[in-house]
C-alpha cells in the first residue's frame, strides 16, 4: 500500500481505542490515589483484564486490516501535533504484555490481596498502583508515534518499575533500586539529548515524518548513538547490566516477573522502533555487527555467570541478561547485505517472538522462584531437594519456561530460533548461529542443575511453611504453557515459518 | 561567536561536567546533583534548539520549549523519588552508600517479601 | 484413505493421550497396568497401513508430516513389539517400587517420541519428537537417583542436546537448500548431494545422530545409562530408541548417490567402532555394561553398512541396515529383559533360565539360522568382498566372544537365594520377546523383497556363518583363562577424560564471574558506556 506513505495520517476506525489503552490506566491509578488503598485492588481487578480485552480488539483490528491503528491527538498533525499508532509489532507486543500483568495480578492477589476490612497497607497499595503504571506506560511505548513521547513513556516506565524494586523496604533492596534508578537516569538522559539533536536538525520527532527526512549528518550520528546506549544502559544489555542481577533478584516475585518479562522490553522496543523505523538504512554493517558482538557476549556471559550462582532467584536474573543478549542478534542478521537496510524480515520476526516468548517463559519462571521461596522459606539451589514432590505443579512451570529458553520444539523460543538461524544461514553470518546455538546449551546445563536439584530426593519429608494457593501455580503454569504453544502460531493461517512475514505482513507501510 | 554557539558549548560543558561526577562519585547524593548539572546543559541545548527557529522570524520554536518543561518535570521527579530512596536507606541503615558492586553482598538479599 | 491416516495418527496420539491423561492422579495411578497397550496402535498401523501413505498436520504452509515408508515400518513394528513386552514387564517391575508417576511419564513421553521419529517425515517433526525422546529417555536414566544414575542422565542429556543442536543447524542448513516451502526429509536428502553446503550440512548430521547413536566416540553415554537405567527402560532405550538415529541416517544420507570420501568415512568410523566395542566389553564385568557395549559394537556396524551404501551409491543399504536394525531392537532388548529375570532367579533354576538368553546372544554372533545369522548375510551383499567384509567376520568373532563374556557375567549376578524364582509378569515378556527375536527375522526377510539373495539355508551359507562363532567360543576359553590379567578400564572408558574438561570449565567459569564483578562496578560501567557510545558513532560512520 504505497499510498499510504503519500497520504497524511488520519485516525482510523478504532483509533480511539489506543487512547484508551493509555488513559485507562492512568485513570486508574488517580483513581486508587482518590479512593484509597483499599480500593486500589478492586480497580486492577476491573482495570487489567479490560486492558487485555482492549489489547485483544487491537490485535484482532491490525490481524484483520492488515494495516495500522492511527489516533492523532486534539486532531493536531504531525509534526505539531502526537499521533498514536499501532501497527503489527504493538499490537503482538500489547497483547503479550497485557496477558503477563494479567497473570502477574492473579499471582500477585495472594502477596498482595487485601481482605474485607483489612487497614490500607502500603505495599499492596504501591503493588497494584505501579501496576497499573507500568501497564500504562508499556502501551504507550507500543503506540507512541513520536521520540519525545517515548522518552516521556520510558521515563514513566522507570519510575514505575523501580518502587518494584524496594516494595519490602529492606536496605538491600533500597540499594538495588537506587542503582537501577540511577543508572536508568542516566541512560533517560542520553536519549533526551539524542531528541534535542534530532528536533534540532530535523524539526519533528514523528517517527514517520522523521524517518522521510533523516539523512546522515553528524548531529543524526551523534543522537543515534546517544539514544541507542541509553536505551542498552536501559535494557541492561551486557556490559551496562550492573543494576540487573540485585534489582531482579531482591524484588517480590510478583514484581521480579513484572520487571524481567515487560519493563526490560519496553527500552528494547524503543530501539527496535529507532533503527527499524526511524532510520532502517543508517545502521550499516559495522553497527549491527556491534549490536550482535555485544548481544553475542551478553549471551556467553550471562549464561556462564548464571551457571555459577547459588540462589535460583539471581540465576533466573542472570539468565535474563542472556536472554535480553538473543534479542539484539536480530540486528545483524536483519540487515539486508545489498542495500545495507535493516529489513522486517524472518530475523525482526524471529527477534519479536523471541520477546514474547522470553516474557511469558520468565514470568513463569520467577513466579515458581516465587512460590519455591514461599514453601521453603530460602532459594538456595544446593538446598532445593524434594521441592519437586511439595509443590510438583510450580517445578512442572519452572521446567516448562526453560524448555521456552533452551528453544525446544513446540516453544516459542524454538520457533524464534530456527527464524534467526535461517537468517543467519541466508546472510551467510554463521557466526551468529554458533552463538545462539551454544546459548542454548549453556541454557539446558543451568536448567539442568536446577530440576536435578529440584526433583532430588531430600534428606526428610519437606514441610512447606505455607500453603501455596492453587490459583498461585495455576498462574505460573498458564504463562509457561502460553510460552511453550506460543511456536504453534506457525501453524496459523499466516506463515511465519518459511517467509516469517506475520509482522512484516502485519506491519504498515513505513 | 553567536549567542546560540556559546549556549550550546555551555550546555556541552555542563553535561561533561556532570557525567564525569556522575561516573566517579560514590556518593547517591553527589550522583543525584551530577545527574541535575547534567540535566540542566540538555536543557539548554534544548534551549539553543528552539533559539535556532528564531531564524524564521519567529521568537523561538515552541515545540522544543514545551519539550524541556515536560523534561524538566521529568527530571524534578526523578531528582524527588532518588532522594526519597536515599532517604529511607538513611534511616534504615545509618549510611547512604550503594553498596559493594560485588555480588557478595546479594547473597544476603533474600529475595522474596 | 481417513482410516489409513487416522491409523497413522493414532500411533503416536494414543500414547501421547496416555501421556496427557497423567496430569490427573487417578490416571497416573493406572497406568502402569496399561503400559503394554499404548504401542498397540504403532503396530496396528505396521500391519494395516499400506506403505507410502501419509499424514499432514497444519496449513498449506507450514505442515508436520507423517508418512511410513518401508525401512520406518520394519523399525516402527518391531520396536513396537518390544515396547508392548517391555511394558508388559515394566508393569511388574513397578510393583512395590517408589516413583511410580515419574517412570510412567517419562516412559509415555519416551514412547511418543520413538513412535513419532519412526514416522515424522519432516524435519521439524523429527527435531521435535528427537527433543521429546530425549527428555524422556533422561528421565528414564535417572529414575532410580543414584549418584551414578544422576551422572549417567547428565552425561546422556548433554550430549543428546549438543547433537541435537547440530542437527538443528544442519536442518536449517537444509531447509534453506530446498526450494520452495517444503521441509520434508525426502526433499533434504535430494538437494544434500548437490548442496555448496554439503560437506557441513554432512559433519553436522554425521556428528548429530552418531551422537545419538553411539558411534565411537561418542559411545561413552551408553554404558553409563544402560548401566543406571531400570531394567525395563534399559531395554527399550538399547532397542528401540537408539534406532531413531539410524533410520535418520537412512533417511537424511543420499544413498542412491555415490559419495566415496564420505562413504568411506563413515565405514571405516563404523567398522572402528565395530571392533572397539567389542575389544573394551571383553574386559567389563557388568552384564548390563558388556551389552552397552555390544550396543557401541553393533551399532558400528549398522553405520557400517549405511557407510558401504553411501560409498556404492546403492539405495539397497537402507533396507539392509533397517534390517539389521531391527533384528538388533529386538535381540537387545530380550538380552536386557534377561539380566532383570536372571537377577530375580535362584542357583536351582538358573542354567535352564540361561538357555534362551545363551541362544539369542550367540545368535548376535551369527548362530546360523538365528536372526542374527540372517541379518549377517544380508548385510554381506553390501560389504562386498574387501576389507569390510573381513570387519565383518571379525566383528562377528568379537560379537560371539562377547556374548560368551556376557552370558558368563549374567550367571555371576543370579540370585544369592538358590530357591528364588523371578515373577511370571517378569518371564512372559521376556521370554515373549525372545521368541519373537527369533521368528520375525525370517518373517521380515519372506515378506519384505529385498532382491535376489542365494538361499540362506544353502550349506556354503551356512558354514560362513558358523565358523566364525565357532573361532569365537573357541577364543573364550583362553580369554577367561587370562581374563585377571586385562586392563581394568572403567565403564565409559573416555569419559573420563570429561572431568577433566570439566574442571576446566569451572576455572573458566570463576574467571568469567570475577570479570563480571569488575564490569558490575559502577566506574566500570560508566566508562563502557561512553566506549560503547563512541564504538557505535565510529561504527555507524564507518558503515
Amino acid at each position: 500500500m504505497p499510498e499510504a506513505n503519500v497520504l497524511p495520517d488520519a485516525t482510523t476506525t478504532d483509533g480511539a481505542l489506543l487512547v484508551l489503552a493509555i488513559v485507562s490506566p492512568a485513570a486508574g491509578v488517580l483513581l486508587s490515589f482518590v479512593l484509597g488503598g483499599q480500593y486500589a485492588e478492586r480497580i486492577a481487578a476491573v482495570l487489567l483484564p479490560s486492558g487485555l480485552f482492549l489489547a485483544s480488539i487491537i490485535f484482532v483490528d491490525v490481524w484483520r486490516s492488515g494495516d495500522r491503528l492511527i489516533y492523532i491527538v486534539g486532531d493536531w498533525t504531525p509534526p505539531l501535533g502526537i499521533a498514536l499508532r499501532a501497527d503489527g509489532l504493538s499490537a503482538a507486543m500489547m497483547m503479550t504484555m497485557a496477558i503477563v500483568i494479567c497473570a502477574v495480578a492473579i499471582f500477585a492477589l495472594a502477596d498482595f490481596g487485601t481482605r474485607a476490612g483489612s487497614a490500607e497497607a502500603r505495599a499492596p497499595f504501591a503493588f497494584w498502583i505501579l501496576l497499573m503504571a507500568i501497564w500504562g506506560a508499556m502501551n504507550m511505548v507500543f503506540l507512541g508515534g513520536d521520540l519525545f513521547t517515548l522518552y516521556v513513556a520510558i521515563e514513566l516506565l522507570t519510575f514505575a518499575a523501580v518502587p518494584l524494586v524496594c516494595l519490602d523496604g529492606r536496605a538491600e533492596t533500597l540499594q538495588a533500586a537506587l542503582r537501577y534508578l540511577l543508572f536508568a537516569l542516566l541512560g533517560s538522559i542520553l536519549y533526551l539529548v539524542g531528541t534535542a539533536l534530532l528536533y534540532g536538525s530535523y524539526a519533528t520527532l514523528d517517527i514517520v515524518l522523521l524517518s522521510r527526512r533523516i539523512h546522515m549528518e553528524p548531529a543524526t550520528l551523534v543522537a543515534a548513538a546517544l539514544m541507542t546506549i541509553g536505551l542498552f544502559a536501559k535494557t541492561a544489555l551486557f556490559p551496562l547490566h550492573l543494576w540487573l542481577p540485585p534489582a531482579h533478584a531482591g524484588a517480590p516475585a510478583a514484581a521480579s516477573a513484572v520487571l524481567s518479562a515487560v519493563v526490560v522490553k519496553g527500552s528494547f522496543f524503543i530501539v527496535v522502533r529507532l533503527w527499524f523505523d526511524v532510520m532502517p538504512g543508517m545502521l550499516g554493517p559495522a553497527g549491527a555487527q556491534l549490536f550482535g558482538g555485544l548481544g553475542a557476549a551478553a549471551i556467553v556471559f550471562g549464561s556462564v555467570v548464571a551457571l555459577q550462582q547459588q540462589r535460583l532467584k539471581l540465576l533466573i536474573a542472570y539468565s535474563t541478561v542472556a536472554q535480553i543478549g538473543y534479542l539484539f542478534l536480530m540486528f545483524p542478521l536483519a540487515l539486508d547485505t545489498v542495500s545495507a537496510e535493516l529489513q522486517s524480515s524472518g530475523a525482526l520476526t524471529g527477534g519479536m517472538l523471541q520477546a514474547i516468548s522470553h516474557a511469558t517463559a520468565k514470568a513463569a519462571m520467577f513466579m515458581a522462584a516465587g512460590i519455591i521461596y514461599a514453601v521453603l522459606g530460602h532459594d538456595r539451589i544446593a538446598e532445593l531437594g524434594g521441592v519437586a514432590r511439595a509443590i510438583p505443579m510450580t517445578i512442572f512451570a519452572f521446567a516448562l519456561g526453560g524448555v521456552s529458553l533452551i528453544g525446544l520444539p513446540p516453544s516459542g523460543g524454538f520457533l524464534a530460533k530456527w527464524l534467526l538461524l535461517e537468517a543467519a544461514v541466508a546472510t551467510g553470518q554463521w557466526w551468529w548461529a554458533i552463538v545462539m546455538l551454544a546459548g542454548g546449551l549453556f541454557t539446558s546445563g543451568y536448567m539442568f542443575i536446577v530440576l536435578s536439584r529440584a526433583v532430588a530426593p531430600s534428606g526428610e519429608p519437606l514441610k512447606p511453611r505455607v500453603a501455596v494457593p492453587r490459583y498461585q501455580e495455576a498462574a505460573a503454569l498458564a504463562l509457561a504453557l502460553t510460552s511453550l504453544l506460543l511456536g504453534l502460531v506457525a501453524f496459523g493461517p499466516v506463515d511465519i515459518l518459511q517467509a516469517g512475514r506475520l509482522e512484516s505482513m502485519l506491519v504498515g507501510p513505513r | 561567536m553567536n549567542a546560540a554557539t556559546l549556549f550550546g558549548l555551555s550546555g556541552a560543558a555542563l553535561v561533561g561536567i556532570g557525567l564525569y561526577g556522575f561516573v566517579t562519585n560514590p556518593e547517591p547524593l553527589r550522583k543525584i546533583l551530577a545527574f541535575n548539572l547534567l540535566g540542566s546543559g540538555v536543557f539548554l541545548v534544548f534551549g539553543v534548539v528552539s533559539r535556532r527557529a528564531a531564524a524564521s522570524g519567529l521568537g523561538g520554536d515552541p515545540v522544543p520549549q514545551a519539550m524541556v518543561i515536560t523534561a524538566i518535570v521529568v527530571a524534578f521527579a526523578a531528582t524527588a523519588m532518588a532522594i526519597a530512596l536515599v532517604l529511607r536507606l538513611l534511616q534504615e541503615t545509618g549510611r547512604s552508600t550503594l553498596g559493594a558492586d560485588s555480588p557478595g553482598d546479594t547473597d544476603r538479599v533474600s529475595g522474596n517479601s | 484413505m481417513i482410516g489409513e491416516s487416522t491409523l497413522l495418527a493414532s500411533a503416536f496420539v494414543v500414547p501421547l493421550g496416555m501421556l496427557l491423561a497423567c496430569l490427573w492422579p487417578q490416571a497416573r495411578n493406572r497406568m502402569p497396568s496399561l503400559l503394554a497397550f499404548a504401542p498397540f496402535p504403532a503396530l496396528a498401523a505396521v500391519l494395516l497401513v499400506a506403505s507410502d501413505s501419509s499424514l499432514a498436520i497444519g496449513s498449506t504452509r507450514l505442515r508436520l508430516t507423517f508418512a511410513m515408508d518401508r525401512p520406518g515400518a520394519m523399525l516402527l513394528g518391531v520396536s513396537a513389539l518390544l515396547w508392548i513386552a517391555s511394558g508388559a514387564y515394566a508393569s511388574q517391575y513397578l510393583q512395590g517400587r517408589p516413583n511410580h508417576a515419574q517412570f510412567v511419564v517419562c516412559w509415555l513421553m519416551t514412547l511418543t517420541g520413538c513412535v513419532g521419529v519412526f514416522l515424522a517425515a519432516d524435519m521439524v517433526g523429527f527435531y521435535f519428537l528427537l527433543a521429546l525422546l530425549t527428555l524422556g529417555a533422561t528421565g528414564l536414566i535417572i529414575h532410580h537417583e543414584t549418584r551414578s544414575a544422576w551422572r549417567a542422565g547428565a552425561v546422556y542429556i548433554g550430549l543428546a542436546l549438543l547433537a541435537e543442536t547440530l542437527l538443528l543447524m544442519a536442518f536449517v542448513l537444509l531447509a534453506a537448500q530446498i526450494p520452495g516451502d517444503s521441509l520434508l526429509i525426502r526433499d533434504a536428502a535430494a538437494v544434500l548431494s548437490a548442496s555448496p553446503q554439503r560437506n557441513l550440512i554432512l559433519v553436522l548430521l554425521i556428528a548429530g545422530l552418531g551422537m545419538k547413536a553411539g558411534l565411537v566416540p561418542f559411545h561413552f553415554w551408553m554404558p553409563l545409562a544402560y548401566s543406571a537405567a531400570p531394567t525395563p527402560a534399559s531395554a527399550v532405550l538399547s532397542g528401540a530408541v537408539v534406532k531413531a538415529s539410524i533410520l535418520g541416517m537412512i533417511r537424511f544420507f543420499p544413498l542412491e548417490t555415490a559419495l566415496p570420501d564420505w562413504g568411506t568415512a563413515l565405514a571405516a568410523t563404523g567398522g572402528f567402532a565395530a571392533l572397539y566395542g567389542v575389544v573394551i566389553g571383553i574386559t567389563q564385568r557388568n552384564p548390563r555394561v558388556v551389552l552397552a557395549y555390544s550396543s557401541v559394537s553393533q551399532m558400528g556396524f549398522i553405520v557400517a553398512i549405511i557407510g558401504m551404501g553411501m560409498l556404492a551409491g546403492d539405495g539397497r543399504a537402507a533396507l539392509a541396515a533397517a534390517f539389521y536394525a531391527a533384528h538388533h531392537v529386538l535381540v537387545k532388548g530380550a538380552l536386557f529383559l534377561s539380566v532383570g529375570v536372571i537377577a530375580a532367579t535362584g542357583s536351582r533354576l538358573l542354567w535352564p533360565m540361561l538357555l534362551p538368553p545363551a541362544i539369542i546372544a550367540v545368535g548376535l554372533g551369527g548362530l546360523p539360522l538365528t536372526g542374527g545369522a540372517l541379518a549377517k548375510f544380508v548385510a554381506d551383499e553390501l560389504l562386498g568382498d574387501g576389507t569390510a567384509s573381513t570387519i565383518a567376520t571379525l566383528s562377528a568373532v568379537g560379537t560371539t566372544l562377547l556374548m560368551l563374556q556376557f552370558l558368563r557375567s549374567l550367571a555371576n549376578t543370579a540370585s544369592q537365594d538358590p530357591q528364588a524364582t523371578p515373577a511370571v509378569g517378569l518371564v512372559w515378556p521376556w521370554l515373549a520377546t525372545a521368541a519373537v527375536s527369533l521368528v520375525v527375522p525370517w518373517t521380515l526377510y519372506l515378506t519384505v523383497p529385498a532382491g535376489t539373495l542365494p538361499d540362506p539355508l544353502s550349506p556354503a551359507v551356512l558354514w560362513k556363518a558358523l565358523w566364525p562363532v565357532l573361532l569365537g567360543a573357541a577364543l573364550a576359553v583362553p580369554l577367561w583363562r587370562w581374563w585377571r590379567w586385562l586392563p581394568r578400564i572403567p565403564k565409559g572408558d573416555i569419559v573420563v577424560a570429561l572431568d577433566g574438561g570439566m574442571r576446566m570449565a569451572v576455572t573458566w567459569g570463576k574467571a568469567l564471574e570475577r570479570l563480571d564483578c569488575v564490569l558490575r562496578q559502577w566506574p566500570t560501567a560508566g566508562a563502557s558506556l561512553l566506549v560503547l557510545t563512541i564504538a557505535l558513532g565510529a561504527a555507524v560512520l564507518a558503515r
